[in-house]
């Protein structure tokens, strides 16, 4: 048996397609007053789900792809497409995830130390 | 992608939106200026915003980096405004002209204060995004403890 199983390799996948998000949804803000910008999003968990639904390997789910889709949103008369309350909602959803995410790997890593004598 | 790329994202962000402050300053501060170094009154200038990552140096950060380019902002240039200058009659002014009305800028206080807090309010939102990814790589430098 592999020293990380599929849900850790999973975990770790996800703790970098929530750091693409933050990136994502960073620009997003910085962008707030460019006219003509479309607000973008990355959508880890479906490409996450869908590997896992189709029984991928750790190897495979570690290699899962992630891609930042442009959202479709009203445009403001300043032709920008982004609104500033749902980008802040939607950073601090991702950053809460991103700790909760860190934080279920810590706690799997500490069961590892424990058992290897070291915790 | 790199990990500080939120970093820097928000980073050129708040440098953009200083920018602006900056001009809204300015043209607070030329609201009544009749003579400048071009002659006529000062006219209102704006800051233009623009995505980065265009033109070939973005294309090739795209191409050396697996997630595609960090979508900063960076300013695009600052502009005047074309609208024409508000005339005010004012005889006893140095720069009246024969009808007794002088030229004055067309900029509008009123519109310089909205830009003002609009640009204070983007630079705040940039700020907590900043902050939170900030809490988040210090959260994964705990998983080294």
């Amino acid at each position: 048996m592999a020293l990380f199983d599929t849900t850790q390799l999973g975990l770790e996948r996800a703790i970098s397609g929530a750091a693409m998000r933050q990136d994502a949804l960073a620009a997003n803000l910085a962008n707030a007053n460019t006219p003509g910008y479309k607000p973008k999003d990355v959508d880890f968990h479906s490409a996450l789900r869908s590997a896992f639904a189709a029984g991928a390997s750790g190897e495979e789910v570690s290699r899962t792809a992630f891609a930042e889709s442009t959202q479709t949103g009203v445009v403001r008369a300043d032709g920008s497409a982004v609104d500033v309350d749902v980008e802040s909602a939607k950073l601090s959803e991702n950053a809460l995830e991103y700790q909760t995410l860190v934080q279920v790997a810590r706690g799997r890593i500490d069961i590892l130390r424990s058992a290897m004598g070291v915790g | 992608m790199s990990i500080f790329g939120s970093l820097d994202i928000s980073a050129s962000a708040l440098s953009a939106e200083r920018l602006r402050m900056d001009v809204t300053a300015e043209n607070l501060a030329n609201a009544q200026s009749t003579r400048t170094a071009d002659g006529g009154p000062y006219r209102r200038k704006e800051v233009v915003l623009q995505q980065s990552g265009g033109g070939f140096a973005g294309a090739l950060a795209a191409a050396r980096s697996a997630d595609g380019p960090n979508g900063g902002v960076r300013v695009g240039g600052i502009v005047e405004d074309t609208a024409p200058d508000r005339l005010v009659y004012d005889p006893g002014h140095p720069d009246a002209n024969q009808q007794g009305y002088v030229r004055m800028p067309n900029v509008n206080p009123v519109t310089e204060m909205v830009d003002l807090i609009s640009a204070s309010r983007s630079y705040e939102a940039n700020v907590t995004a900043m902050q939170t990814a900030k809490q988040m790589f210090t959260k994964t430098l705990d998983l080294l403890r």
